[in-house]
């Protein structure tokens, strides 16, 4: 390591870091000024780099071999390097085939590269360990760091939506710092963990995708069928998301990466709540809560939410420092993101640290040390949107003296005034923050075994940390219609340590050219614990003291035993793959892993499955050397197993759960009850998966793409069992069940206009579509109605009843089918009963009535396109899908924001009137169900399609006229999020944005959803954002 | 180069340390049903068995499902459909995903599980047999709940009769209603009156007196059912006739033995001096209540329910915010010139007011019927608030910066405690003038000549405006000068059972034929609780003391011979609003006859027109349907079966 810091030139190149970040055009004017010359015992090289026909290359890449020196060519091919004059120089290029080069003394060179096969030279990441593109089996879908950052994202997740074919990303929250939901080719456990493992560096990742800067990505790889997953075993059931962050390139100079971007977020769209003339309609049409309220005058008309909503900064900050020896190679970096929500002190900060080493060891030993930090502070969570909603805006929220009311009363409930001043104002005596701490941390070594060609022993140790601290703290009489209500406060912490180790002990060798030979074996064990303490109190005497000395709390103090946690499980496992490849044109695949699991009943704990695949490259074969315009042509099939462990720790042994209570006012005791049975038969969830692809390139590259086909068929499903009532305890957990997923998928990219007097344009399309399904539930029932589970139909599927319009005037049968109660201009729902010979219906509407409706999408994907001329780039990243059901939680009656009754503030419906028969909400006198309209859950239901544009950028290449110097690159956009929304009969009736922004059961009054169907309630409102960024590389 | 090897080399052995012992699992956080085999877990289990009752007592769905629908109250102006459904007065159907008897069902089985498992397992680590007996007369109480209300239910959870359930099983058979009292519910209670104390074993704990009571209404329902005089159905079907060969007289001798013994044994239990000292706040746990689900306002963790800002659900006690109309919409005039609206009577957590839901509201007939007499008896005064007074200082900080006068009824001054709005006790003869004109009380309300208080007389309330029910009312003890915690959740006790039952009990078995002793005919029985009602220490209309004795014209008002209908009358003046009525009306069979039509107003607060409603109420409502998305959408049988599972009527 002493040998890396001596390098020459390191000292010299003392760059003050602070720089980066002031303001992009100080830094490059400061740079160009202070790079400094090589004083070197060398000679000055001039170069030029072109394809086979003679037209430069910009940007190759030439290093020095064996020397940190490096630069990049200009867009013309033109380069300058100052060298050894005995030197070798390594020229590489995308897209070509690197070439070393000998200076022999001379001043002027020139080299021609030669296109690679772009599959050829490609080399992904595949679980322990990499393959050339060309040779891949599985399934894998690829995306670079730089392609990925298209999107300027605080979060790999909400960079990559839309944007891989079969990789579903969706929204769970609008709050920053929010992570998203990902599945890979859909939904297969029914309540078992579906989310897939993540893998930095090489080591199992057990924390947040928010804790990675998406600026640290070198690339993302995606395994999705069995074949590519099954390595990872029992954690690959449901996907495996490989992470690789930038590293140092070995022989490469040292370089500063710069990567920065303020904005501003304002609110997509507001609520759609009704004004005050509108709403004493409503409350008249309803005719229950028209005795108007203390602060309330028919005369006003308050938009609360314009009173609410603020405009948020976005910032984003991240430097990097790379380079590389002979021997070795270095990547630092720091980061610093912050995002102010619209909702007043509601905001996320993270800090990121980073760094890799690489080392050489004399001829045999690697070693290597990754490490990623990151210190994140999110604030103001407690502050919601739902309770401003729901305000009356006939209230008058001012003072005659023009200060703000504490509280407001209505009809029939008084309010805590939330409004950006009061929340503003509050300041230190209302807050709520959670301080997470991050370490996650990874060693190598590897020995080349001496004497056998190709066989390699390396270890991997990952040992990482997680902290997530949490405060809150609520002043007297804040946030509470009584202005003596105490003080409160609480504090959470919660600790993660997770290790990992694994040996693998590898053989990869080419014999006699042409069979290619890859064999891996690997142990690995590996262990997490978490530790979660919480504790509340009442009445914090000093307000000062806020939530740091719960101690001094008059009042009580809770240490809640449903707020303390500890889970501790492990996982071992033993793992082999082979991999062949005769003459590239046959390849194939086999993998045998093993897994044992804590979680899982004893004598169930192992399972052992296989998979394999076989990889066609018909392109390679003589026959199709005469067939120019195809390029790549590979056919790949693969078949596999894998399985799922991830029900919660200690399932199989069943629950007891608490019940405090007090006898007499002051002697207290905790009760306990059985809610959960033990199961000592649990075992492995698994899925065989059939896949099914053709990989193609076309007119010289310039068209390719991947077609895929898969049957995912999971069995054995962890299952938590709800249990009728009459069993005394409410569910077991069991495998039970059967799915299947089932789908294509299809990824295009084109280059349309290859530089075309200057124009080039390239687009990208992915589309896909996965069917899921119900195969079986348990003991061969067709219905589990209490989870809502139905065989044939989607894991996410809603049982409701069919909203087919209102009743109106002289509409038959009303009082059949709704009986007494049913009044004209209700809701009127799909009866699926019998009739009676003269046509009248047999009976009353029913919970037989209801029907099962799928939730998920026909089909999804993506699209993106860029256009350059002359250093300017236009790009544009869109997501649809297409079909499915949108829940709106703000609809329906769990939003408890379209009770049409008038207590409290509507959406802005159009509802039923004697004179508005043709509305589609209902008669607001007409029959309630607890707080809503009749069948309102019929309410929340909407097509799910939409097109979103997610971005669209217009940057500018400084390095192509401003700067001249060529080791440098800047370039600067201007980047839209969000702007816009299509073909959604969601946003057209509302103007909201239909992507989802709660689980199931968030963002609601009362009620919901399981939680695992995703809906819009009434979360932080969605945001268009306005970006200016800078990218700078020197 | 040689030590780098040695790294490796040591690294690599790191390796073979991870043993299989990564594979074992030891929890320390949760428990495992295993804790329940220790004797701290069934002390636990005991506690939980307590702490079951708070989901069920003061939970206000169910709470309706008691009283709505009979002859105490009907869905009032803001009901939704939980109250309308429960009404079965035309405005809603009653069906098993309707009926909020729901409540009942999806608590008492965790109940039954975990007693049966405490009786189970008490004996193995040496619990004492009096603790058993808490666990087993908690099994009889839930199903004598369950019993009288679905009719049969199973005893098998899943693992055999009274057995503590392991088994996760998605079937249930039902048995028959003779079963579950002779197999369950006579053996539980008879054990448990041996072995229970007199004395709880905690504030509140169960003891013989309580189990003699429950035991002889036990025999007094069970009774009734045998003897089936109106012939309404039972479920599942089975003939009337008891297993071990008593007849109907023998099970209301029993009812009335065993209550009788309780009231000559009463142990630290009896009657309170007067009904309002019965039902007064800073009187809760007094020695006639013998069962109440606890609450309490110095903890919010061991309340389980916030203390101040309650969502109605969990351990909630939000049961009587649904017969309280909405007050603090009541209107007094900052000037005495022009009507400027001020708010004078706020929502306040005392027991007159607390939290508005206007979910239900009592028929006129509760008035003029039930509780015609409101000057002796003073279970009238005692349990409604008939008049609010003026408390808007306690909005004002300090409240000495309040105004010190209000303008109201005819622009007279009103003053802070005064009131600002009554409900009469008869119509006056004067017509009173409702037309809030100039006078807006915002409510509805009238006004009468003289007067400063708006008023409302018995024939003008109606379904948003009606008197509230102040034996329930919140009570707190820190609202300190102000309006104090009105959104949260009752803090008091929600009483379960109470001494005074037992008279009433061996009333109505003495009425249906049991031979009485010496001092104990129906008509004596039934005298001690009027003679108490007569005995007043305070009115709440007049707020102020009130120490008169009415207990002889109580007693001389008591009809010679006491009937079925006289008995039922004088339990809805004694447990009026407390849930006990549907049961009362269903063990009696009197329920159609007793609540089949009614008078009340219509929904808006100036309508003061009483109408008359007729109840639809069939043979079959006597048992309430089976729930659909907690018990039949959970269990794997055919269609068929589960409406073999359903009672008639339901399906």
């Amino acid at each position: 390591m002493n040998a890396l810091f001596q390098q020459k030139g390191w000292q010299r190149r003392q760059l003050p870091i602070q720089y980066a970040l002031l303001p992009a055009i100080a830094l490059v004017l400061t740079i160009l000024f202070t790079l400094p010359a090589w004083a070197q015992n060398t000679i000055r090289i001039q170069g030029k780099v072109t394809d086979e026909g003679g037209n430069p290359v910009p940007g190759a890449s030439i290093s020095v071999k064996g020397q940190s020196i490096g630069t990049n060519a200009d867009n013309q091919g033109n380069f300058a390097i100052t060298a050894p004059n005995n030197a070798i120089l390594i020229i590489s290029a995308v897209t070509f085939t690197p070439q070393e080069v000998s200076v022999n003394n001379r001043q002027s060179i020139t080299i021609q590269l030669v296109a690679g096969n772009k599959m050829e030279t490609e080399v992904i990441v595949v679980g322990y360990g990499t393959q050339r593109k060309e040779a891949v089996t599985g399934s894998v879908v690829s995306i670079s760091g730089e392609k990925m950052r298209d999107v300027p994202a605080p979060n790999i997740s909400q960079a990559l939506q839309g944007r891989l074919p079969g990789v579903e990303i969706s929204q769970t929250s609008t709050k920053p710092g929010s992570n998203m939901q990902i599945r890979i080719r859909g939904t297969r456990s029914l309540s078992a963990d579906n989310n897939p493992l993540v893998v930095l560096d090489g080591i199992p990742f057990p924390g947040s995708l928010a804790d990675i800067n998406p600026n640290d990505i070198k690339s993302i790889e995606i395994l999705k069928d069995a074949s590519a997953t099954a390595i990872y075993g029992s954690r690959g059931a449901n996907g495996v998301i490989l992470i690789t962050t930038d590293k140092g390139a070995k022989g490469r100079k040292a370089r500063i990466a710069y990567n920065g971007y303020v904005g501003v977020q304002t609110v997509f769209a507001k609520y759609p709540m009704m004004n005050g003339p509108e709403y004493v309609a409503l409350r008249n049409a309803a005719g229950i809560y028209n005795t108007p309220g203390l602060d309330e005058d028919e005369s006003i008309s308050t938009d609360w939410q314009d009173l609410f909503y603020r405009d948020g900064l976005l910032t984003d900050h991240s430097i990097s420092l790379s380079g590389g020896t002979e021997t070795g190679s270095y990547n630092f970096g720091a980061g610093y993101y912050k995002s102010q929500a619209v909702i007043p002190t509601q905001q996320y900060t993270r800090y990121s640290l980073r760094g890799s080493i690489d080392q050489q060891v004399g001829k045999y030993v690697r070693l290597g040390f990754t490490t990623n930090n990151n210190y994140n502070l999110s604030e103001g969570n407690q502050v919601g949107v739902g309770g401003v909603l729901g305000l009356s805006p006939i209230i008058n929220p001012y003072n005659p003296d023009g200060s703000l009311k504490r509280t407001v009363r209505g009809t029939m409930d008084e309010s805590f005034v939330l409004t950006r001043e009061a929340v503003e104002k509050l300041g230190d005596l209302w807050i709520n923050e959670t301080r997470g701490f991050a370490t996650y941390n990874a060693l190598f070594g590897e020995l080349k075994v001496p004497g056998v060609e190709g066989l390699k022993y390396r270890v991997n140790l990952g040992l990482d940390f997680i902290q997530n601290n949490g405060g809150n703290f609520t002043g007297e009489g804040v946030n509470s219609v009584n202005p003596t209500t105490v003080s409160t406060a609480g504090i959470s912490n919660a600790q993660t340590y997770h290790w990992t180790l694994e040996n693998i002990l590898s053989y990869d060798r080419t014999f006699a050219h042409k069979h290619t030979l890859n064999v891996v074996g690997l142990y690995s064990a590996e262990q997490n614990k978490y530790n979660r303490s919480s504790m509340s109190a009442k009445d914090i005497p000093a307000e000062n003291f806020q939530f740091y000395n719960l101690g001094h709390a008059v009042d009580e103090k809770v240490i809640d035993p449903d707020g303390q946690s500890y889970q501790l499980w492990g996982l071992q496992s033993w793992m082999g793959r082979v991999m062949y490849s005769f003459d590239n044109r046959y390849m194939l695949s086999v993998t045998v892993r093993s897994d044992g699991s804590s979680r899982l009943a004893p004598g169930h704990k192992w399972h052992t499955y296989p998979a394999i695949s076989a990889g066609w490259n018909i392109a390679n074969e003589s026959f199709m050397q005469n067939v120019s315009f195809i390029n790549n042509l590979k056919l790949r099939a693969g078949y596999g197993q894998t399985s799922n462990q991830a029900v919660n720790t200690y399932a199989t042994l069943g629950l007891l759960s608490t019940r405090p209570y007090n006898f007499g006012p002051d002697e207290y005791a905790v009760g306990y009850y059985v809610t959960e049975l033990p199961n000592a038969g649990l075992g492995w969830e698994y899925s065989k998966t059939v896949n099914l692809g053709l990989d193609f390139a076309l007119l010289n590259n310039r068209l390719s793409g991947t077609v895929e086909y898969y049957v995912t068929n999971t069995h054995d499903i962890l299952l938590r069992e709800g249990l009728p009532a009459t069993s005394g305890v409410s569910s077991t957990m069991k495998n039970i069940g059967e799915t299947r997923n089932r789908g294509v998928e299809l990824n295009l990219n084109g280059i349309i206009l290859n530089n075309v007097n200057g124009w080039t344009w390239e687009a990208g399309l992915n589309f896909y579509a996965n069917r899921n399904e119900i195969v079986a539930l348990s003991s061969g029932q067709s219905q589990d109605v209490g989870n809502a589970w139905f065989v044939g139909h989607n894991i996410n599927a809603i049982y409701d009843f069919k909203k087919i319009g209102l009743w109106q005037d002289h509409d038959p049968y009303l009082n059949i089918l709704e009986g007494p109660g049913g009044t004209v201009g209700m809701i009127k729902v799909k009866y699926n009963g019998d009739y009676n010979p003269d046509g009248s219906p047999t009976r009353q509407i029913g919970s037989d009535d209801r029907e099962v409706m799928d939730v998920d999408p026909d089909f999804q994907g993506g699209f993106n396109t860029r256009v350059t001329y002359k250093g300017f780039d236009l790009s544009l990243v869109a997501m649809f899908r297409s079909g499915g059901i949108l829940i709106s939680n703000l609809h329906g009656p769990a939003g408890y924001i379209n009770k049409l009754t008038g207590r409290g503030n509507n959406l802005k419906v159009d509802y039923w009137t004697p004179e508005n028969t043709g509305a589609k909400y209902p008669n607001p006198a007409g029959p309630l169900s607890n707080d809503n309209p009749k069948y309102a859950s019929t309410l929340a239901y909407f097509n799910g399609s939409f097109l979103k544009m997610r971005t669209i950028s217009l940057g500018y290449d400084f390095s192509r006229s401003v700067i001249k110097n060529s080791n440098m690159k800047m370039r600067m956009y201007f980047t839209v999020q969000n702007p816009f929304v299509l073909f959604s009969p969601f946003h057209k009736e509302s103007g909201l944005d239909p992507e989802t922004n709660s689980y199931g059961d968030e963002n609601v009054a009362a009620g919901g959803y399981q939680r695992r169907l995703l809906t819009v309630g009434y979360n932080t409102p969605s945001t268009r954002n306005y970006v200016l960024g800078v990218n700078l590389n020197f | 180069m040689n030590s780098k090897h040695i790294v490796l080399a040591i690294m690599g052995l790191l390796v073979f340390t991870a043993c299989s012992k990564i594979l074992e699992e030891q929890p320390r956080s949760i428990y495992e049903p295993k804790f329940f085999q220790t004797e701290k877990g069934v002390q636990g289990g005991i506690t939980s068995l307590y702490a079951h009752l708070r989901y069920i007592y003061g939970q206000a769905y169910y709470y309706n499902s008691c009283i709505t629908g009979t002859d105490e109250a009907t869905w009032g102006q803001q009901a939704d459909g939980n109250f309308k459904d429960a009404d079965l007065s035309g405005v809603g159907i009653l069906n098993a995903n309707t009926s909020r008897s729901d409540v009942l069902w999806n608590n008492a089985f965790y109940n039954i599980n975990t007693a049966s498992g405490i009786i189970e397992y008490a004996a193995e680590v040496g619990i004492s047999d009096a603790l058993i007996a808490e666990a087993r007369f908690f099994r009889a109480f839930d199903y004598f709940l369950l019993v009288q209300t679905f009719g049969g239910v199973p005893l098998d959870l899943g693992a055999g009769e009274l057995t503590f359930n392991t088994n996760a099983v998605r079937y249930s058979v039902r048995n028959t209603v003779p079963e579950v009292y002779t197999k369950a519910i006579f053996p539980d209670l008879l054990t448990a009156i041996s072995d229970l104390p007199d004395q709880g074993r905690v504030t509140g704990g169960v003891t013989k007196t309580l189990a003699r009571l429950i035991l002889a209404k036990a025999y007094l329902t069970y009774g009734w059912w045998l003897e089936n005089p109106n012939n309404i159905p039972t479920y599942p079907v089975t003939d009337r006739v008891d297993p071990d060969g008593h007849d109907a007289a023998w099970y209301f001798q029993q009812a009335y033995d065993v209550a009788t013994t309780a009231i000559d044994n009463p142990g630290s239990f009896g009657l309170q001096p007067t009904f309002y000292d019965l039902n007064r706040g800073d009187n809760d746990r007094n020695n006639e209540c013998l069962l109440y689900a606890d609450h309490t306002e110095s903890s919010e963790f061991y309340n389980a329910s916030s203390l101040t800002y309650a969502g109605g659900g969990g351990a909630d006690n939000f049961a009587v915010w649904m017969l309280t109309w909405n007050y603090p919409n009541i209107r007094s005039s900052e000037l005495p010139t022009e009507w400027k609206p001020v708010s004078s009577v706020q929502r306040e957590a005392a027991q007159w007011g607390g939290r508005p839901w206007v979910r239900m509201a009592p028929p006129i007939e509760v008035f003029t019927n039930t509780f015609a007499d409101k000057t002796n008896d003073s279970r009238y005064d005692g349990t409604f608030t008939t008049v609010y007074r003026g408390n808007w200082p306690k909005a004002f900080t300090p409240p000495a910066s309040a105004p010190e006068t209000y303008y109201n009824a005819h622009f007279m001054p009103v003053k802070p405690g005064e009131p600002i709005l009554s409900f009469l006790d008869e119509d006056p003869a004067t017509p009173i003038n409702y037309s809030n004109n100039p006078y807006n009380s915002n409510v509805g309300a009238g006004v009468l000549p003289g007067r400063a208080d708006f008023v409302v007389s018995p024939s003008g309330i109606n379904r948003g405006l009606y008197p509230g029910l102040w034996k329930l009312g919140v009570y707190r003890t820190d609202n300190g000068s102000g309006l104090g915690q009105p959104n949260a959740a009752s803090t008091r006790p929600f009483v379960v059972a109470k001494f005074s039952e037992l008279y009433f009990i061996a009333a109505e078995a003495a009425v249906k034929g049991a031979t009485t002793t010496a001092g104990k005919s129906a008509r004596d029985l039934i005298n001690v609780i009027r003679a108490r009602a007569g005995k007043w220490k305070w009115s709440n209309a007049a707020e102020a003391p009130k120490e008169e004795d009415h207990s002889a014209e109580m007693v001389a008002a008591t009809p010679t011979t006491i009937t079925i209908n006289y008995i039922l009358a004088e339990r809805s003046r004694e447990y009026y609003g407390e849930g006990y009525r549907w049961f009362d009306l269903v063990r009696t069979q009197k329920w159609n006859e007793l609540a089949g039509t009614f008078h009340i107003g219509g929904v808006n607060l100036d309508d003061h027109t009483p109408q008359a409603f007729t109840r639809t109420i069939e043979p079959y409502h006597y048992l309430r349907p089976i729930p659909q998305t907690s018990q039949l959408d959970f269990m794997d049988m055919t269609e068929q079966e589960k409406a073999a599972y359903q009672n008639p009527g339901y399906q």
